[in-house]
């Protein structure tokens, strides 16, 4: 590297150094700064917490499994991120992951493979999602109230299509993914990883995201300016239905049958994990990290009293207080 | 006994090699049930830790959120299945969602007792273990139980009707096919209508079929709340037609009392609990687990109802346990 590349980013940190130097100390008197982190500074003080009560907690298997099992969330709360950043809501979110898994067992079971399989789950939740996006931006239909009809729409389309059934799906491919590991992770988690990656990239670095946050903060305006800001709604919820897709697969994956019975607490909790990774439910101010880190939070809560041996009743409460708090911190977003 | 002696010779197969027995004072298990949302699995929960206090095993119970939280009581599992538990219940959401969870724990040798629902063998097995036992109730055995009182109740020949659950639903069908065997060549079944498990439902299908077939001599509900909903539409018809249902829940066990349902064949969560503890306890004495505990169904009828109501949610009276015997 030439010398002047070498300089420029030390000066730039030394900038930065210089101004943060003076409010370090104001800075963690200052709510906005915890705001901001309310997910990060939950998830590290729940390690603490945890690892100091639990022997458990921190061992290297634990983490392991707790990666595993946040990795659908994790995927799910990106989906949700993008939705709730044009300041709407996605409520069909996991009945569109039960849609998905039954189409992937139905399809898989009449013989046409597994990849055919998952690729035809996927795109029938982005075409759920896509749908959404149209009715709200053409049929000028509140986002809460349309989603709220494709949630029930999709539930009775699961159950007709399955009969009501569970569909078993012995893949060896599926198999491997949900218990093989690359590295430290299981595959699972790598997917959650990339779908990290990539909508992180989507949102900072590309001519979409900048078009994403536009019309989440200032609709108007943003249209004023020439961005299409119906096809951008259309295609964050279609990017949601994408996500839904892929973690149906996971979902699939893990518990090895396809069933046509709703997880609510997905649901909650996606909305939760964006919510505690600062993203602003009116849209505008969003973050793939931080959902990311809130979904990785609510996973290790549960870990964590589960491994505390405290009673099933106790953790949706802890869930709720956690979120409520994280709301209230949210107020004093800059 | 004589079930029992076929079912231990079954076991002497499948029974799996157990680690170093740790001493039955000091065992930990850990239970997983479904959601706690149902009374149903309350009472098992109940059970599993009220046989624990009287074994003197320690015991930690969880469950999942709700009963379409598959992959969070696989998530609970997991983390239980790095604890240092000597014994791990499990009552399982589907066939399979367990399935993954628990091969670190079958890795470790610790015994599996499996309970009320049933983990599929053939997904065990590929995943490389093989459950030590299963403790549950026979739905098929339970309806054939209603279908003899049945027959003692009406005369022979006479027309009855069967008011099942959801459409294809494994329980439903096992407890309608119980029946059915029961009273083949000796009733005839002149319909039989799915009411989804519902009580409103069940009411109105049972309306039309006493208009159907007004020499209708009894019905069976597969489960008790149907069986309460059809009790209401003999009442209003004013007929006298038996009614029998299945579960044994309170307000069923009231009705019978009351003179109103005829009977109903009660299984018994609270007991599938506690026999999952002696299993446990059993196990980590070292001995070898029957493959397949069939868990107590007992009819109820006026004579006995308000004895199962005081015992509630324990059987009114003595039942076999076999896993009790082996303890002795």
């Amino acid at each position: 590297m030439s010398v002047p590349a070498d300089n420029a980013p030390a000066s730039r940190q030394a900038g930065v150094r210089e101004e943060s130097r003076p409010s370090l100390a104001a800075l963690l008197i200052d709510p906005s700064f915890w705001a901001d982190w309310a997910s990060v500074v939950g998830l590290v003080g729940l390690v603490i917490l945890f690892g100091v009560t639990s022997p458990v907690f921190l061992s290297v298997a634990n983490m392991q499994a707790m990666l595993l099992a946040a990795a659908i969330l994790v995927v799910l709360s990106i989906g949700q991120t993008f939705v709730v950043a044009t300041s709407g809501i996605d409520l069909s979110l996991a009945a569109s992951v039960m849609l998905g898994a039954v189409i992937l067992g139905l399809v898989h079971a009449a013989g046409l493979g597994i990849f055919a399989a998952c690729a035809l789950a996927v795109l029938a939740t982005s075409a759920i999602g896509f749908m959404n996006g149209v009715l709200i931006t053409a049929g000028r239909i509140p986002d809460f109230v349309v989603t709220l009809g494709t949630l029930s729409g999709i539930t009775g389309l699961g159950l007709i299509l399955s009969g009501g059934e569970p569909t078993m799906v012995g893949s060896t491919f599926l198999l491997k993914l949900a218990s093989g590991y690359l590295g430290p992770f299981g595959y699972p988690v790598w997917v959650a990883i990339a779908a990290v990656l990539v909508a992180h990239v989507a949102l900072y670095h590309t001519r979409f995201g900048v078009h994403l946050l536009a019309t989440g903060g200032q609709a108007e305006s943003a249209s004023a300016l020439g961005i299409r800001t119906n096809r951008v709604k259309i295609a964050a919820y279609t990017i949601s239905g994408f996500c839904a897709g892929i973690a149906s697969i996971l979902l699939v994956a893990r518990i090895g049958s396809a069933e046509p019975q709703i997880n609510t607490s997905l649901l909650l909790n996606s909305v939760a994990a964006v919510v505690l990774g600062g993203v602003s439910l009116f849209g505008g101010r969003a973050s793939i990290l931080g959902p990311a880190i809130g979904a990785l939070m609510l996973t290790a809560l549960v870990n964590g009293l589960t491994l505390l041996s405290v009673s099933a009743f106790y953790q949706p409460l802890a869930v709720g207080v956690i979120v409520v708090l994280a709301a209230l911190i949210m107020r004093y977003q800059k | 006994m004589r079930m029992f002696n076929c079912l231990a010779l079954g076991a002497g197969l499948l029974a799996t090699p157990l680690a170093v027995p740790a001493h039955a004072e000091d065992a930990k298990v850990a239970a997983i049930v479904k959601g706690l949302d149902n009374p149903f699995f309350q009472t098992m929960q109940k059970g599993i830790e009220e046989q624990a206090k009287a074994d003197g095993v320690g015991v930690t119970v969880q469950a999942a959120a709700n009963m379409g939280d598959a992959t969070g009581q696989a998530d609970k599992l997991t983390a239980m299945a790095l604890q240092d538990y000597d014994c791990y219940l499990v009552n399982p959401i589907s066939v399979s969602n367990l399935v993954q969870a628990l091969v670190p724990v079958a890795q470790k040798k610790k015994p599996i007792v499996n309970i009320d629902s049933t983990i599929d063998a053939d997904q065990a097995k590929a995943a490389g273990f093989a459950v030590s036992t299963y403790i549950g109730t026979d739905n098929v055995a339970a309806g054939a139980l209603a279908g003899e009182e049945m027959l003692k109740l009406v005369p022979k020949g006479s027309k009855v009707a069967l008011i099942a659950g959801i459409v294809g639903d494994v329980g439903s069908n096992a407890r309608t096919k119980g029946f059915k065997q029961a009273v083949e060549g000796k009733l005839e079944v002149v319909v039989m209508v799915s009411a989804d498990w519902d009580r409103e439902k069940a009411l109105t299908a049972a309306t039309d079929i006493l208009a159907a077939h007004p020499d209708l001599a009894g019905f069976f509900a597969a489960n008790d709340i149907m069986a309460l909903g059809v009790e209401r539409a003999v009442q209003t018809s004013g007929k006298d037609v038996k009614v029998i249902g299945l579960d044994g829940i309170v307000d069923a066990l009231k009705s019978v009392a009351a003179g109103e349902l005829t009977a109903t064949v009660a299984q018994y969560p609270y007991v599938v609990g506690a026999m999952g503890v002696e299993a446990c306890k059993l196990a980590a004495m070292g001995k070898e687990l029957p493959a397949n505990v069939p868990a107590p169904v007992l009819l109820i009828n006026k004579d006995n109802a308000e004895a199962s109501l005081k015992n509630f949610p324990r059987p009114g009276g003595d039942y076999p346990d076999p896993l009790r015997e082996m303890l002795k």
